[in-house]
């Protein structure tokens, strides 16, 4: 099924406005705004010129493809926007994926279609025919000029969408539905088509019974494939905007809700139904997602993730609680949403579990609890420390999710053995996530400061241990300066672990930092 | 089994440890236990707690930090969060089960983030350590009762920054680690002065080391720098803590100076004099318990 949005920009425009106007103004400005003309213009090469025009405009006369000075000239009242492209693909995107309401399978035909795999969803809908007047009805509420084309293949579906007046190309009946149609039909670059016009080739039924190996040799391979894959010759796999899920359950509403308790409730009843087919097949989520469609045709989506595979629906709902809970802007349900669907989009192996008799440790509780702060938090600010093989100290140590820690050590049994190896000097519990510059006063070159002062307090150095010298790699130009460490304590007990960025030489003055505290 | 039995029960255990001189003293604890059935906060609580390791700090506090209640660790001042940090890790790594810390954002920057590495020389497994941040000090607090309300945990952190934490929230903190008995730590930069549902509560200052005393590693210190004089000749010794029991809901507040031995990762207690220090190194309670 194809979808072609034929004033995609000028009807955006128009909703804008009337967006903007509604609140105070009502239904005045609209049918002011309808009896004007509007038109997109963009600069192509060095002229500008109208890029879309709205209905308005095309019955008095403008085309696409005109200078703007041109239109102008003819019509005065002509009202024109700029073109955006990037507002433009964003609401193509949005509604791809509104369209999901429909079948999971939809992709953006840029610039101004999308593409619908409706096999085996059509009946959920009564049909295509039904299908079609549904979908229509929706996405011209919205506002927008629409033309549809079903076919079983992608390019029939988009000639029929745009080059005919036909909605519905049955199985088997391409080739009929074809031939009559200009050759533009076959979503072919201009300069081919006009080079088969030269040589008197004008509709796509001129075509099919030619010899094909001239024709390719004359207007390249493209030609005959776009050909074949209208006819259904050769496939044409869909490639969807968004991956599939391997788990979707959803559930519509008579009468859209808007309350967050409700929601909540249908995402435990969807995960409820997700249970029993994850089970099925020893498997449980890591990530989901819950889409919320508002009746204006919006799409909310909503994602949680797991530290372990997850099948329990009160799992799933106390998740989308922290979820919602932090949410900085409520849900904003508008006047409701009217379809919701629960989807696994990462799933993993997870056999089925024996019931504990014991008591023990409860690996799963602490999961658990890691998937709550990360859902209500932001999964990145619950982590887990790791090891990683490197000299400099902040680059030694780091903090990863813990939703995606593997493993039980994670580099710090490693890190040990190095440690006792070198006989590795003390490091502190908390480091600065970038070295504090301190000013500092040391008495020879190379030895300790005497005194520094940090924030603005001056200590002195009563103790000091090092230095420690510590490198980058050498291939790495940017590890900086070599660096030497010193664990020092100030005259109050406070002890620090400080460190000189260079050398003193001749001309060059190393800064001081200071990189860690000590208990 | 009656009210009155099921008090008399901890109470029993109490007095073996202690040997209160006076008879006074067991009506007290009778009483003070009933008060405390009755505030519910230690209802459910299990007997278990952690201690410290050293027979009269543990002795104050009723055979050591009690597990399923609150216990604040303050920093005398902003500046001395460090040393709080490291007394409240070396305490935390104490427990056993994995350790949840929860942070503020601001704390984190002021302070330094957790660095794996220099957890080991507290005791504390980088491996078992869970880190939170969070962006408001509302969210740590929701965080800490998340934490501590998780089975399995052995002991939740909550670094807190804002000036007052009223009643209600380390009631609530407390009644919540009371549920499943974890140890709860309530970390902050400054001594609060408002009323506090927690068991203890500490304030924690680093304490000039002993400068003389060799820094125990398995070998000699690393290269030492050219030509230095006087106590710059020596390294920090080993950290010592000035800490100080404000409030004890089981015994007498108290101060000490705790040195911290990172080789045994124990607590030895410290004194002005060098020698004792050295000797009482050799009878730690815990090798004399045969722990």
């Amino acid at each position: 099924m194809s979808l072609w949005l034929k004033r995609l920009s000028t009807d955006r425009v128009r909703r804008q406005a009337r967006e903007a106007a509604s609140p105070e103004a009502g239904g005045s400005a609209g049918p002011a705004g309808r009896a004007s003309p509007l038109a997109v213009a963009a600069k192509r090469g060095n002229v500008e010129e109208l890029v879309a025009v709205d209905a308005t405009a095309e019955r008095l006369g403008l085309r696409p493809g005109l200078a703007l000075a041109q239109a102008r000239a003819m019509r005065p009242e002509l009202t024109v926007v700029p073109e955006d492209r990037g507002s433009d693909e964003r609401l193509l995107d949005g509604l791809a994926d509104w369209c999901q309401r429909y079948t999971p399978l939809t992709a953006v035909e840029a610039p101004d279609g999308i593409l619908l795999d409706i096999a085996g969803c059509a009946h959920l809908f009564g049909g295509e025919q039904r299908l079609v007047d549904d979908l229509s009805e929706r996405i011209a509420g919205f506002g927008f000029t629409l033309r549809v084309g079903v076919a079983s293949t992608i390019g029939t579906a988009s000639a029929a969408a745009r080059f005919s007046a036909t909605t519905i190309v049955e199985a088997g009946a391409e080739r009929n539905f074809l031939s009559p149609l200009r050759l533009a039909a076959l979503r072919l670059p201009d300069e081919t088509v006009s080079a088969l016009a030269r040589v008197g080739l004008k509709r796509i039924g001129d075509l099919i019974d030619l010899p094909r190996a001239p024709l390719a040799a004359r207007f390249g391979a493209g030609l005959l494939l776009n050909l074949d894959r209208a006819l259904g010759l050769e496939p044409e796999p869909l490639v969807p905007r968004l991956p599939v899920a391997p788990y979707v359950a959803e559930m519509r509403f008579a009468e859209p809700i808007a309350r967050e308790d409700d929601v909540l409730a249908v995402t435990e009843r969807l995960a409820a139904r997700l249970e029993p087919m994850l089970e099925r097949r020893h498997e449980g989520a890591r990530r989901l997602e819950l889409a919320l469609f508002r009746t204006d045709g919006a799409v909310r989506r909503l994602a949680v993730a797991t530290s372990r595979p997850v099948r329990e629906a009160a799992h799933v709902r106390a998740l989308f609680v922290e979820r919602l809970n932090a949410l900085a802007d409520a849900l904003d349900p508008g006047f409701g949403f009217d379809l919701a669907r629960l989807a696994v989009l990462v799933a993993q192996p997870r056999p089925p579990e024996q019931i504990e008799l014991t008591h023990g440790d409860h690996p799963a509780d602490l999961d658990r609890l890691v998937d709550r702060l990360g859902a209500r938090l932001g999964s990145r600010r619950v982590s887990r420390l790791v090891a990683y093989d490197e000299h400099l100290p902040e680059l030694a140590a780091g903090s990863i999710p813990a939703h995606a820690a593997v493993g039980e050590n994670a580099g710090w049994a490693a890190f040990r053995q190095y440690r006792f190896a070198v006989d590795l000097s003390p490091r502190p519990p908390r480091l600065f996530a970038r070295p504090e510059p301190i000013e500092a006063i040391a008495a020879v070159p190379d030895g300790p400061p005497v005194r520094f002062r940090w924030r603005r307090a001056l200590h002195e150095v009563i103790a000091a241990e090092g230095p420690e010298r510590i490198e980058g790699a050498w291939w790495d130009a940017d590890d900086g300066p070599v660096r030497d460490y010193f664990r020092v304590e100030d005259s109050r007990g406070g002890r620090f672990w400080l460190f000189r960025a260079g050398l003193y030489r001749a001309g060059a003055t190393p800064s001081w930092f200071l990189h860690g505290l000590f208990a | 089994m009656t009210a009155t039995a099921m008090m008399a029960q901890p109470g029993l255990q109490r007095e073996a440890p202690s040997r209160e001189p006076r008879g006074g003293a067991t009506v007290l604890d009778r009483l003070r236990h009933a008060l405390r059935a009755i505030e519910g906060t230690e209802v459910g609580r299990s007997a278990r707690s952690t201690p410290l390791g050293i027979a009269c700090i543990d002795e104050a506090l009723g055979g050591g930090l009690a597990d399923g209640t609150l216990h604040e660790i303050a920093a005398m001042r902003e500046a001395g969060m460090a040393a709080a940090t490291g007394f409240a890790l070396a305490l935390a790594a104490r427990s056993p089960g994995p350790v949840v810390w929860v942070a503020e954002d601001m704390g984190l920057i002021e302070s330094g983030r957790p660095y794996g590495p220099g957890l080991d020389d507290l005791g504390l497994a980088p491996e078992r350590l869970v880190t939170v941040a969070a962006a408001k000090s509302r969210d740590v607090l929701w965080a800490i009762e998340e934490a501590l309300q998780c089975r399995g945990i052995g002991a939740v952190i909550g670094e807190i920054r804002s000036a007052d934490i009223d009643l209600t929230t380390t009631r609530r903190l407390s009644l919540a680690a009371g549920r499943r008995g974890g140890l709860a730590l309530l970390l902050r930069s400054a001594p609060g002065r408002e009323a506090s549902a927690a068991a203890t509560r500490w304030t924690v200052e680093a304490a000039p080391s002993d400068v003389a005393a060799p820094f125990p590693t398995a070998s000699a210190p690393t290269a030492s720098a050219p030509t230095r004089s006087g106590a710059m000749a020596l390294g920090p010794g080993p950290a010592r803590f000035a800490v100080s029991l404000a409030r004890n809901r089981r015994g007498h507040p108290g101060s000490w100076v705790l040195e911290w031995n990172r080789v045994e990762h124990c607590f030895d207690l410290a004194s002005a004099h060098r020698e004792p220090v050295a000797q009482a190194a050799l009878d730690r309670p815990r090798q004399a318990a045969g722990a």
